[in-house]
């Protein structure tokens, strides 16, 4: 990597300015795909221990778990993230296909504002029980 | 007056004797004479006020704050970047070119950035201004927020102030071999190579690059994988293999350049090489594009 | 620049693979979540549901797929995110096969417990 002049630190909140549309759509997509990896390893390892004896610890693993409040709480974010990246993925397969590139940041914002109203619907029925 | 007239007096006399035909009334012409030459003396006194007044005016005239980046590792006080402020006097039209050369004649002679054409052709004057690549002689100052940040192409090496290393740049854009190089000549000794209305319209904007490398600079993934080729690189390698005059042999060496890891694939369509091309070339379109030949090509091998 | 790629390491292959597991996930993850939050709420799910689903070959082969188009996509995309930072050379080809192998584990370990689930011991 070209070594450059130190502009300022990332966190420097002036220099968000500087992104554009398509630069967070991608810092997103990146952030919210090693979320989905990171998740998809424990889901596995968290299943195994669940299913290595009777099926009785798997239910007491499940309900155990699901009473917890802060992993309900949780199972929203995993939402979420988990439909910005289908819908940004969408994007970037019609991108692929060339189609709306014109309007690509355009997309970007709308898939956006669908993952909030979709994760906030969601909300009374992950939440359903848990207090 | 009265030695005018007796001048004209003399030369209609003369004038008079030359043509013999009767003279003009003395009085009348003079006086035409007189009332020109009084004009003409008001005239000039009303365009020296003007120059005066248009003077004076301009020291109490409109400024523009400009924050240049300054580095020199030579000189001692600019080995570490610091940003000087210069007060420019802004005049309509004026651009950051404009503003810059203003500031390296009248304040600072070492003042440094590179700049030729002025006019968006050479591709010299690529430069990060207020958080955004852009051509100086293309960026009207009127345009921008002050004060008026101006600083290197980002995730390049800085030389001396303005100037960075385009080195990498050019290397990038030399691997995709960007000169017309067709399979076969035709038979005639002056016969064209004739290319379709359509197949020049497929790469017309493609042929538009200056090479400024804002689009290179632009990229996030350029900056963090040295071995990217780059929008620039893989847009000249679009011109030149989607040229129908170049022959299927040649396409497929071009693909095969430009179809590695650190070619096309390494494009994540985050599109700010398009949205700061100078000549608004769709640069992710045509990367996209040689992604889909790419693609169709390798289809054919399983 | 100008090295030399069997057509197995063609990273046009793992770009077109990375966009068709995509399609195939956006189906099948949706899908996921809605009957495991939707149609059955996540705190009521206990093993006998599991193992009625699980014991279908028709959802058992999906869900197999599912694991596997996510682990290719995941693995995948993180070579992928590694790669456009700047890794190279013998960091590359090590991380590489870490993560082949990881994927490879994953799928698996994954196999394993829906087999389990299936009440197949």
């Amino acid at each position: 990597m070209s070594e450059t002049y130190n502009r300022g630190t990332v966190e420097d909140a002036g220099r968000w300015t500087e992104f554009s549309a398509g630069m967070w759509a991608w810092i997103f997509h990146k952030f919210t795909g090693w979320v989905l990896v990171g998740y998809l390893f424990t889901h596995i390892a968290v299943l195994s221990t669940a299913t290595a004896s009777d099926p009785a610890v798997y239910n007491q693993t499940l309900s155990g778990l699901e009473g917890l409040l802060i992993v309900r709480i949780l199972e929203v974010g995993l939402l979420a993230v988990a439909v910005f990246h289908i819908l940004n993925g969408v994007r970037l397969l019609l991108v692929d296909l060339g189609i709306g590139l014109e309007s690509q940041d355009k997309s970007f914002y709308a898939s956006l504002v669908l993952t909030g109203a979709i994760a906030v619907a969601s909300v009374p029925t992950f939440l359903a029980g848990a207090f | 007056m009265s030695t005018d007239t007796d001048a004209d007096a003399d030369v209609e006399a003369d004038a008079d004797t030359d043509t013999g035909s009767d003279a003009v009334p003395q009085p009348e012409v003079s006086v035409h004479r007189t009332r020109r030459l009084e004009e003409k003396e008001a005239r000039r006194t009303d365009r020296a006020a003007a120059e005066q007044a248009a003077e004076e005016s301009l020291a109490d005239e409109e400024t523009v704050e400009l924050k240049v980046f300054r580095y020199d590792p030579e000189v001692e006080g600019k080995e570490e970047p610091r940003f000087d402020t210069f007060e420019v006097p802004f005049h309509t039209g004026m651009t950051v070119l404009d503003a810059l050369i203003y500031a390296r004649d009248q304040y600072d002679s070492s003042l440094t950035f590179r700049h030729s054409c002025q006019q968006a052709i050479c591709g010299s004057d690529a430069l990060f201004i207020n958080g955004s690549q852009r051509l100086g002689c293309k960026t009207q100052l009127a345009d921008l927020n002050e004060p008026i940040r101006v600083e290197p192409l980002p995730h390049q090496e800085v030389v001396k102030d303005l100037v960075v290393d385009m080195e990498h740049f050019y290397d990038q854009m030399e691997a995709v071999e960007p000169y017309f190089d067709p399979d076969d000549l035709p038979d005639g000794e002056l016969e064209e190579q004739r290319q379709s209305r359509q197949n020049r319209e497929t790469v017309k904007m493609s042929t538009r690059c200056i090479w400024c490398g804002a689009c290179m600079s632009s990229c996030n993934i350029a900056a963090g994988d040295n071995q990217y080729l780059g929008p620039a690189a893989i847009n000249k390698a679009y011109r030149f293999a989607m040229d129908e005059r170049e022959g299927e042999d040649r396409k497929q060496e071009r693909m095969e350049i430009i179809e590695q890891e650190h070619g096309v694939w390494r494009c994540q369509t985050q599109f700010s090489c398009t949205e700061v091309c100078p000549k608004d070339i769709p640069l992710t379109e045509h990367i996209q594009a040689l992604k889909r030949e790419a693609v169709k090509n390798n289809l054919k091998f399983w | 620049m100008a090295e030399h790629y069997t057509s197995f390491d063609r990273s046009g292959r793992r770009w077109l693979l990375q966009r068709l597991t995509a399609v195939f996930l956006i189906g099948t993850l949706a899908f996921h979540f809605f009957l495991l939050h939707f149609v059955n709420h996540a705190a009521e799910i206990e093993f006998a549901g599991t193992q009625a689903r699980m014991g279908e070959v028709g959802y058992f082969s999906m869900m197999v797929l599912f694991l596997v188009a996510a682990t290719f996509h995941g693995v995948n995309g993180v070579y992928n995110a590694l790669v456009n930072m700047g890794i190279e050379g013998t960091q590359k080809r090590v991380v590489g096969g870490v993560l082949t192998l990881a994927g490879v584990l994953l799928i698996v370990q994954g196999v394993r417990v829906a087999v389990a689930m299936a009440g197949v011991i």
